[in-house]
């Protein structure tokens, strides 16, 4: 790119003309040229039986990365198979393929040193897959040996069980897992949302199950395959063409999720109690989907309070300012289809746990008392509308963003109109986001800790009903 | 800025640098006053990500400035005299009061006849300056100002053989970089000093005090070594950062934050000849200072297995560590492949018999720890699966060793290991980040060729090479063994 050697030509001459006694130049104050930045285009294409392909080209490297993605996910355990998704990615994964074992089909991606995860998420399945160019045609036979014919070898499925179920026998054993799992329960009770997966659930699977899963979900118009590296779109499409272009379409799945009841938000508090001297700490209440019109107003307004780091209110506050905590932060995560969670966190010593939540709250109640000031807004928008450039860093980002946001049908224009609609946000929208969306007297919140210590307290200090929550693991 | 655990990060890297054509494109240029520059110029997007590495760390630390090294990276946070300020001139006084009367309440608050009421005056008092000293503190502006400008992954991080502090920028804003990095090391100022240390404090409770694996890795390092200043933790004890001075830090920044121990590493879209310029504009003038002096302490050999048990409200875990060589050794080279073989994926040996064959295991991990200066540790992390026990897990893991201790492994599975370390090694530089933070590692412990000719040491490694490894590191007497569980006998 010319235009940087010229900034840095003109910089260097500016520096030439300086003397070198002259005041110092506050960093802040220094000009820059703007930034040119194109948006990267992503090649894409479709194969006869409707499998969405993308791809972004990259020659740096002779690697190539692979993301497919399918509709299905934990939104659809039923309740008594909670923890079904994650039995049939792992399952997946380790089960063997076609002719191939588990043992055999292992082999074979070591041989060639190629890294491949299964995940299963809230309303979709990926299946990613590293490797090396040489390794192309093999590679990709197993992914779509994997995606048609999954063996879901019998012993595997129980081993991937038994390992789920050793999952649960250790949920309680990090402060902020424990935390996040009570603080989903609390809000959305016994929605998918709201559930995860426990001994019981998990022996109630059996393999039929695994295979009525991939029945349903794995058919090529509920799958997308995003990929990036030193590989040309047509060799790309040729090849996928021949090794899934003859399988065939079933019923389309319903991918509609299960309603959310709303219920009337109150206050509470809920205490696990665990012998660890510092308090973990969440706050949490119902928050917004992708469609909400305030989305961006609430990004900048949480950028604000929680989201911004060390420009961040709480940060400030709480940490810099006090000393009370190494880590704090609040964010709004924005549900693809159903509305998910404000979420605010920080761990501090069992003697501060109190009051370091009057602060959190006291910094969500000003947010909603109080305008911002101009100057927070601005580098609130700046910070949000400058750093866009890197969500275009690295080129698997960039195609499977593209794949993500066509898959939750995000309006076409969303990237190209993102940074206009953080810079239109002001600060009368921030205040009436805070006031809509913020109720620091109706959050739940979960306490891991020395609950002993500072329980009987909390009705007191903080006026919200108190409850111990019994810790199992069954 | 947080303390980073280096083991997983220091095995790799490779000749396929040279294959992709890398390795040509790193410029190596060393300023008049010593400062190390890397560039690697990546035109694709327009971002630049920029490290500063200093060659020092938590090793190079004594036992009366434990943790300063960690703390002293979150004081240089606190801004300079023209920024973090609106009048460096007329705080100055103030910050001075608060450093005499710091000092004199950790003088007096260990010490068991120290008259209580006038500790407690005292504390009244810091308390008073610093509310008045805070009307001068403008907060967290280098913060602002690089987030403002679009920054990312505004960070730092601590090792025990290094300290890097870490930004992205768009690639247009480069010299905002120089000015304000520069600033910070002709200007820095410790504001808010005893107000940090306790953030460092509640770090501590929250990535080692409360997390069960921040506990285990702190035990096993604090067993394992008995002379070598490895043993402390980075962050050091409680009553270690409850006692660092001011003094200490400004001492331990004046003395190893110079261009003798400094490497400037930027990866991105941007021109090298004017980058070259900006920096030796803005970095040039910095006196060269001296080099950080190499630790002398010695680890003595271990003579006898050690085991520590520690009580933690958790399900049981396990840590093994074995001394070992440091890179650029043929044993580490040895370790790197024998770390693959053993656990490296699912059809390493470990990985098979414990996880999938005899379903003793729920997880298995081996890695390098904790630093790569001086001779380190093999470490094997692992979780049994219920209802097998911690003991079962270790004894299933020692025939295995001792399987590598007398059989060769096999031409396929040494060539398998070559293949996927240079696969991941070339994993690791797909992002301008990822690529900035191995050349400045590697430049800062040694030296970033170390990458270049990777491929070719390991690929003179024999299955002999690896028997012997075993024969002599993988045995008990080498080894210290720490188990996590709720009860302990």
């Amino acid at each position: 790119m010319r235009i940087i050697w010229c900034i840095f030509a003109i910089l260097v001459l500016g520096a030439c003309s300086l003397p070198q006694a002259a005041a110092p130049v506050r960093p802040d104050q220094l000009q820059f040229e703007p930034l040119v930045f194109e948006f990267p285009q992503v090649q894409r294409a479709r194969l006869s039986n409707g499998i969405e392909v993308y791809l972004k080209e990259d020659q740096d490297l002779p690697l190539i990365e692979l993301t497919a993605l399918i509709g299905g996910g934990s939104i659809f355990d039923p309740a008594e198979k909670t923890g079904l998704s994650q039995l049939f990615a792992e399952s997946l994964a380790t089960g063997g393929a076609g002719d191939y074992t588990p043992r055999q089909f292992e082999e074979k991606l070591a041989n060639m040193a190629v890294d491949m995860r299964v995940n299963s998420d809230t309303y979709a399945y990926t299946l990613g897959m590293s490797l090396h160019q040489r390794d192309l045609r093999e590679s990709f036979a197993l992914l779509a040996l994997l995606l048609r014919q999954p063996r879901f070898d019998a012993e595997r499925v129980d081993l991937a069980c038994k390992r789920l179920i050793e999952g649960v026998r250790r949920q309680n054993d990090n402060p902020d897992a424990l935390a996040s799992r009570l603080m989903a329960k609390a809000i959305y009770e016994d929605h998918p949302l709201g559930r995860s997966a426990s001994q019981l659930s998990l022996k109630n699977i059996d393999r039929d199950d695994l295979l009525a899963l991939h029945r349903t979900y794995f058919q090529p118009q509920n799958l997308s395959i995003a990929v990036s590296g030193a590989i040309k779109l047509d060799k790309l499409t040729r090849l996928l063409q021949e090794l899934l272009g003859s399988w065939p379409n079933g019923v389309m799945p319903d991918l509609s999720p299960p309603q959310l009841v709303k219920k009337p938000q109150k206050g509470e508090v809920f205490v696990a109690v665990k012998d660890i001297p510092q308090t973990t700490i969440m706050l949490g209440q119902p928050g917004i989907e992708k469609n909400n019109p305030d989305a961006m107003a609430l990004r900048v307004a949480n950028f604000i309070l929680g989201g911004g780091g060390f420009n961040s209110r709480m940060m400030r506050e709480i940490r810099s300012n006090r000393g009370l905590a190494y880590s704090v932060y609040s964010y709004f995560k924005v549900g693809y289809r159903l509305p998910e969670l404000f979420m605010a966190s920080c761990e501090t010593a069992c003697s501060s746990t109190l009051e370091v939540i009057s602060l959190m709250r006291a910094q969500m109640q000003e947010l909603i008392d109080n305008p911002v000031s101009e100057e927070e807004l601005r580098v609130a928008k700046e910070s949000l509308i400058n750093s866009f450039v890197f969500a275009f860093n690295d080129s698997h980002s960039i195609v499977t963003r593209r794949q993500r946001l066509d898959f939750y049908t995000y309006p076409a224009d969303y990237l190209q109109t993102y940074r206009e609609k953080i810079s239109a946000v002001t600060v009368t929208d921030v205040q009436r986001v805070a006031t809509k969306y913020l109720h620091p007297d109706l959050l739940q919140i979960v306490l891991v800790g020395r609950g002993e210590e500072f329980e009987n307290e909390v009705p007191a200090t903080l006026g919200l009903p108190t409850q111990r929550v019994e810790l199992g693991i069954e | 800025m947080r303390t980073f655990l280096w083991g997983l990060f220091l095995v790799l890297l490779s000749q396929n640098l040279l294959a992709a054509g890398l390795a040509e494109r790193v410029q190596e240029v060393r300023l008049e006053n010593g400062l190390t520059v890397l560039l690697l110029e990546r035109r694709d997007f327009p971002t630049v990500s920029a490290y500063i590495t200093f060659r020092v760390g938590s090793a190079n630390e004594g036992l009366e400035n434990q943790g300063v090294a960690h703390l002293l990276e979150h004081m240089l946070f606190k801004g300079t005299q023209l920024l973090g300020t609106t009048d460096y001139a007329a705080e100055k006084p103030l910050l001075d009061k608060i450093e005499q009367l710091g000092s004199r309440i950790d003088s007096l608050k260990n010490d068991p006849r120290a008259d209580l009421k006038v500790l407690a005056d005292l504390r009244d008092q810091l308390t008073e300056v610093q509310a008045q000293h805070k009307h001068y503190v403008v907060k967290d502006e280098f913060s602002r100002i690089y987030a403002e400008n679009g920054g990312v992954g505004y960070n730092a991080f601590t090792s025990k053989d290094q300290t890097t502090y870490l930004i992205s920028l768009p690639a247009n804003k480069l010299e905002l970089w120089a000015a304000i990095e520069s600033d910070r090391l002709k200007n820095a100022v410790l504001r808010e000093f005893y107000v940090e240390r306790e953030v460092v404090r509640e770090e501590r409770r929250r990535s080692y005090e409360s997390s069960p694996s921040g506990l285990l890795y702190e035990a096993l390092i604090a067993s394992a070594f008995t002379v070598h200043p490895y043993r402390h933790p980075i962050i050091g004890w409680d009553s270690d950062i409850e006692n660092l001075s001011l003094r200490e830090a400004r001492d331990f920044f004046e003395a190893y934050y110079r261009p003798a121990n400094m490497i400037v590493t930027l990866v991105g879209d941007f021109d090298s000849p004017a980058v070259l310029q900006l920096i030796r504009r803005y970095f040039g003038s910095l006196p060269p200072g001296k080099e950080v002096p190499r630790v002398i302490a010695r680890e003595p050999q271990q003579r006898a297995e050690k085991r520590v048990k520690i009580r933690f409200d958790a399900e049981p875990s396990l840590m093994i560590a074995y001394h070992k060589p440091t890179m650029p050794t043929r044993d580490d080279y040895c370790a790197d492949l024998l770390t693959d073989i053993l656990a490296g994926n699912k059809s390493s040996r470990l990985y098979r018999k414990l996880v999938i064959e005899q379903q003793l295991a729920g997880s298995i991990d081996i890695f390098g720890a904790p630093g790569s200066r001086y001779p380190n540790l093999l470490v094997v992390s692992a979780t049994p699966l219920f209802p097998h026990t911690t003991g079962e897990v270790e004894a299933a893991i020692y025939a295995e060793f001792a399987r590598i201790a007398t059989e060769l492994v096999s031409d396929e599975e040494l060539s398998r290991a070559r293949k996927r370390l240079i696969t991941d090694n070339l994993r690791s530089l797909r992002s301008n980040g990822g690529l900035a933070r191995l050349l400045s590692n590697y430049a800062a412990v040694g030296n970033w060729r170390y990458l270049v000719d990777y491929e070719e040491q390991i690929s003179r490694i024999t299955a002999a090479d690896l028997r012997a490894f075993a024969k002599r590191y993988l045995v008990a007497t080498n080894r210290t063994v720490v188990q996590l569980q709720r009860e302990v006998q």
